[in-house]
């Protein structure tokens, strides 16, 4: 039977008709075969074109839809959506990309950008006249979460996962839980500390009968695929290792950070006594009694110097670790209120004490500490100066003019860096930033997600942040987890690759090229065949051209599918 | 007249319907709860909603809030009441909260309007359009704007002069003058506040001139002529129609100033003026931009390189606080600063000013809870029972908060404070 298609072309409230002449897209396609209505409209995405699109689909009886708008990493979902709640099965909807590639790509060229977007769009429907409806694969979910990492992100996930009546399974890689907590004295707003709150944590894991915590563990195998992963997990014990198998329908990463170590000499660090860094310093401010005295030296004056590590002019750390401004200045204040004698000199590139934080930073300066802005251009440069040390920096807030101060001690505040060991991301194939901090499917609206279906992140391992911070994550991940697993059953996309036995030749080829280990060898009436495990294949395609004999097709984009697509384009 | 208030029953009810409010619905939604959201004006998507872009993606903010408001929209799970208002809550017990809610009248049936907009082309009264903040006007019957959710429309009534050109033009005949206010109860086991912020109003400092000076814009006002559904559909100054190409801004407009209230830093400013300063670059090539700042709070995850990137386009930074804004009488501004680079007190003219406003904290909610105490903290947002291991609960057990309700907060730390908010609620309904 014909079919009977829909097209929508998106202004995309200017981002799409500032650069593509959207009124003659639609003039130019109306008339393709199959196409009995095309319109445009200001925002394909609303909720008043959603609802015109469900009224066009019923009254119209189509039987296909191509929207024409932004990227289908945006949309593709909400409009197979629309389909669906139309009557419509979804794959019979075709999206075509006429923002990133046409608007957005040409926007130095109007006519050159309508020309593309009028032949994407006709790819577009070349495809919609042979799409074909498909049926979702369901598959059982394991009601179960692995939490990997048991600082205070994963202790927070794993407690929060064990309450909504999920079975977890919290993997240490060190021999105790905690984590960074086992450093940290004040956490600001509630001037507990580190060990306070991991106090507390650890009674509620105690109290959580869903928990299984495995510490010395560290997650060395991984297969499987959302709802149905498989880890393998090494545990030193005292008796040597052993492996353990878990099975979970999720995975819930929360690895940490590291402090960033400075390079010999950086600001003196390790070359000059009495430089030290901020976790060292912590360490020290903690065990120490009525006086602070370090390498025999009574401390009188502490200079900070911020952002090492962090917003570095030269080096590879752009970005700003966001915790280390207040975290300065509430040790700075520490000190103040153990030993009011000693006086606190920081030097800063700009204090970001944001939001309420801010409080504590006019405290800082209400009890006489001093603020120094460095230059990009003339950093703090630390010498050895008569038994103590000399820092001399170029301060923006005095004219530029060079200032120096005479510490006892020098506290280098370092910033946070991603884990060193990074084979935990290369398991599970998580892709990571600029800043080598493993990224989210998306910044502003899905921060917790990976693009790897069933896998989430929490806390620092995303990127810097505090304790607070950490924990909104980590209960925001759990409730993501939660989702995946907590209905017994998932859909998957049946967009998966499909093996033509009768031509196949076992040769091996695609079972090299799959990256998800989908493809395994069965035998068919005494001839060696390739098959492919339907939930474990993502549909990526890299099977396809390296068959010999042309025997894999990738459902929904098929040869004829493709070569139709690209007829149009070739035109 | 109604006699009896209508009764309905849910898992959680979620107070507010901004981004935060939306995204813990839908949490609780896709885990099974069922949940209405109580939104007191008449679209869902609270303030991201109204923006141009999000920094630091650059991501067009309608393309991203309009999906996942049309999800929440058509939730099954999820019940949402617009143009209403919460009168009170009260706890009779663990899981058991009792609301009255009162839906104020659109005088338009909701499910028959197709949103045409004849009713707006015939209907004479025309008053400020508080959704593009005051920059133009709109008409007493009318869409909210164009990506409103739900896509109806509505009669102003204290402005509507009851001539009646908007009924005679309805094609569905759905205008109705003769709705009242309904009045509902609604029971709930959790509750979750995400009522939100406001912004800092400006007139309340002389000095910036706001409100005399024409040009003197807020940051809210830009964040209008920026987007994509923007009323001139070009930058210009609404006063004159000229194009500017001095802009100044102002940040820490109402932050970081005992003397304004408001001691705190507001955490976004820094991030969408920088964000609003590449898009003014964008389109309006030739523009000198300032902005005039006392530190930049660059702080996330891939800001610190959107502010670089800033200064590398040449937006032009400079350390120092506004004093006065005066206007010239072709309307052009000169602003009085403090230059710290140079410790000197300096002027320097612009023909824009857009002044970088702060939040206020929103203290409406403390006022619903009638049998308990929901606590605000010393500045008046919401107070969080234990900020540090349970960011996301209040002085009432079962009573859950998210988004800027606590406190300033990005796009996405109020997504990560609703997951937050959601999931208590959940281990709550767990207990």
């Amino acid at each position: 039977m014909k079919k009977k298609l829909g097209i929508y072309i998106c202004a995309c409230g200017g981002n799409i008709s500032d650069y593509v002449d959207i009124e003659k897209v639609k003039d130019s396609i109306k008339d393709e075969d199959c196409v009995i209505l095309a319109k445009t409209t200001m925002f394909a995405c609303g909720d008043s074109n959603q609802n015109d699109m469900d009224t066009d689909i019923k009254e119209n009886n189509l039987s296909g839809i191509v929207v024409a708008s932004c990227s289908p990493k945006l949309h593709l979902s909400t409009f197979r959506a629309v389909s669906e709640r139309a009557g419509l099965n979804k794959y019979n909807y075709v999206h075509a990309n006429i923002r990133e590639q046409a608007s957005w790509a040409h926007s130095d060229d109007k006519t050159g950008a309508t020309e593309k977007a009028i032949l994407l769009v006709k790819a577009a429907i070349a495809k919609a006249r042979l799409a074909e409806s498909l049926e979702p694969i369901v598959i059982e979910s394991k009601r179960s979460v692995a939490v990997i990492g048991g600082g205070v992100a994963g202790l927070k996930a794993a407690i929060s996962l064990s309450r909504m009546q999920d079975e977890v399974f919290l993997i240490e890689r060190d021999s105790r839980v905690g984590g960074k907590l086992h450093e940290l004295d004040t956490i600001s707003p509630e001037q507990l500390t580190g060990k306070e709150l991991l106090n507390i944590l650890e009674e509620d894991i105690k109290n959580e009968k869903n928990i299984t915590l495995m510490t010395n563990s560290e997650v060395v195998g991984y297969s499987g695929n959302i709802g149905d992963f498989k880890l393998k997990v090494n545990i030193s014990g005292s008796q040597g290792q052993s492996q353990k198998d878990i099975n979970v329908g999720s995975i819930l990463v929360a690895t940490g950070f590291n402090s960033y170590t400075p390079a010999d000499g950086e600001f003196g660090y390790n070359q000059i006594k009495n430089v030290i860094t901020l976790p060292q310093f912590r360490k020290l401010l903690r065990n120490s009694n009525e006086k602070l005295i370090y390498n025999d030296k009574k401390i009188g004056s502490i200079a900070y110097i911020y952002c090492v590590g962090s917003r570095q002019a030269k080096g590879d750390n752009k970005y700003c670790s966001r915790y280390c401004c207040t975290a300065a200045v509430q040790a700075s204040l520490d000190v103040k209120h153990k030993y009011p004698e000693i006086q606190n000199y920081h030097f800063t590139k700009g204090v970001r004490t944001y939001g309420k934080q801010e409080l504590i930073y006019k405290e800082s300066n209400r009890v006489g500490d001093i603020y120094i802005q460095f230059l990009d251009k003339k950093p703090p440069v630390v010498t050895e100066y008569d038994g103590a040390i000399s820092i001399k920096a170029g301060d923006l807030l005095s004219e530029k003019k060079e200032i120096e101060a005479i510490a006892d001690l020098v506290v280098l505040i370092t910033g946070m860096v991603p884990d060193k060991d990074t084979s935990l991301g290369s398991l599970f194939k998580l892709p990571k930033g600029r800043d080598k901090f493993f990224n989210e499917i998306h910044m502003k609206l899905r921060p917790v997600e990976t693009v790897i279906d069933g896998i989430t992140i929490a806390g620092t391992c995303q990127g810097p942040k505090n304790v607070m911070e950490s924990v909104n994550s980590a209960m925001s991940a759990a409730a993501k987890s939660h989702s995946f697993v907590s209905k017994g059953e998932l859909e998957l996309e049946p967009i998966i690759a499909y093996v033509d036995k009768s031509s196949c030749n076992w040769c091996n080829a695609c079972s090299e090229a799959c990256p998800f280990n989908a493809v395994s060898m069965i035998d068919d009436g005494g001839k060696s065949v390739a098959t492919i495990n339907t939930s474990t294949c993502k549909g990526c395609g890299m099977c396809l051209p390296v068959c010999p004999s042309d025997s894999i097709e990738l459902i929904s984009f098929t040869n004829k599918e493709m070569e139709s697509m690209i007829d149009v384009l070739a035109k | 007249m109604q006699k009896e208030p209508t009764t309905l029953s849910f898992d959680a009810l979620v107070i507010g319907g901004g981004i935060a409010g939306g995204e813990a619905a839908l949490n609780l939604a896709s885990n099974g709860y069922k949940v209405i959201i109580i939104e007191k004006r008449l679209s869902l998507g609270g303030k991201m909603i109204m923006l141009s872009k999000v920094f630091p993606t650059l991501d067009c903010s309608a393309c991203i809030t309009t999906p996942k408001v049309s999800e929440i929209s058509r939730h099954p799970n999820i019940t949402i009441f617009t143009e209403s208002d919460l009168t009170s809550v009260e706890k009779r017990g663990e899981h058991d909260f009792v609301a009255k809610v009162t839906r104020r009248p659109r005088y338009v049936v909701a499910e028959d309007c197709t949103a045409c907009q004849l009713c707006e082309e015939a209907c004479p009264v025309i008053v400020k359009d508080q959704f593009q903040y005051n920059l133009v006007g709109r008409k007493a019957a009318y869409i909210p704007f164009s990506i409103a959710s739900p896509k109806v429309a509505a009669i102003d009534i204290e402005n509507c002069t009851l001539c009646g050109a908007c009924e005679k033009v309805c094609p569905p005949g759905c205008i109705d003058f003769t709705q009242e206010p309904r009045d509902y109860v609604i029971t709930a086991k959790t509750a979750i506040v995400a009522t939100g912020f406001k912004l800092y109003d400006p007139s309340n400092v002389p000095r910036y001139n706001y409100g005399e000076a024409k040009n003197v814009i807020t940051s809210m006002q830009m964040e209008r002529l920026l987007a994509p559904t923007r009323p001139f559909h070009t930058i210009l100054r609404s006063s004159d129609g000229k194009v500017p190409d001095k802009i100044a801004y102002v940040l820490c407009a109402g932050s970081r100033d005992d003397s304004l209230g408001n001691p705190i830093c507001s955490q976004i400013c820094c991030m969408y003026s920088i964000k609003q300063a590449q898009l003014l670059m964008g389109a309006l090539p030739m523009a000198d931009i300032t902005i005039y700042y006392i530190d930049i709070r660059a702080y996330g995850k891939g800001y610190e390189e959107f502010y670089e990137q800033a200064a590398g386009m040449g937006v032009r930074f400079v350390k120092g606080k506004i004093g006065r804004i005066s206007e010239k009488e072709n309307g052009n501004l000169t602003l009085r600063y403090e230059d710290l680079a140079s410790g000197k007190l300096k002027e320097a003219d612009h023909d824009l000013v857009v002044l970088s406003v702060g939040v206020k904290p929103n203290s409406e909610p403390a006022g619903l809870f009638t049998t308990h105490k929901l606590e605000l903290d010393s500045l008046q947002f919401v107070k969080q029972s234990d900020p540090l291991l349970s960011p996301a609960k209040t002085t009432i057990e079962g009573v859950f908060v998210a988004g800027t309700a606590t406190g300033p907060k990005d796009i996405p730390d109020s997504i990560l404070s609703a997951g937050s908010a959601s999931t208590e609620a959940i281990c709550y309904l767990n207990q």
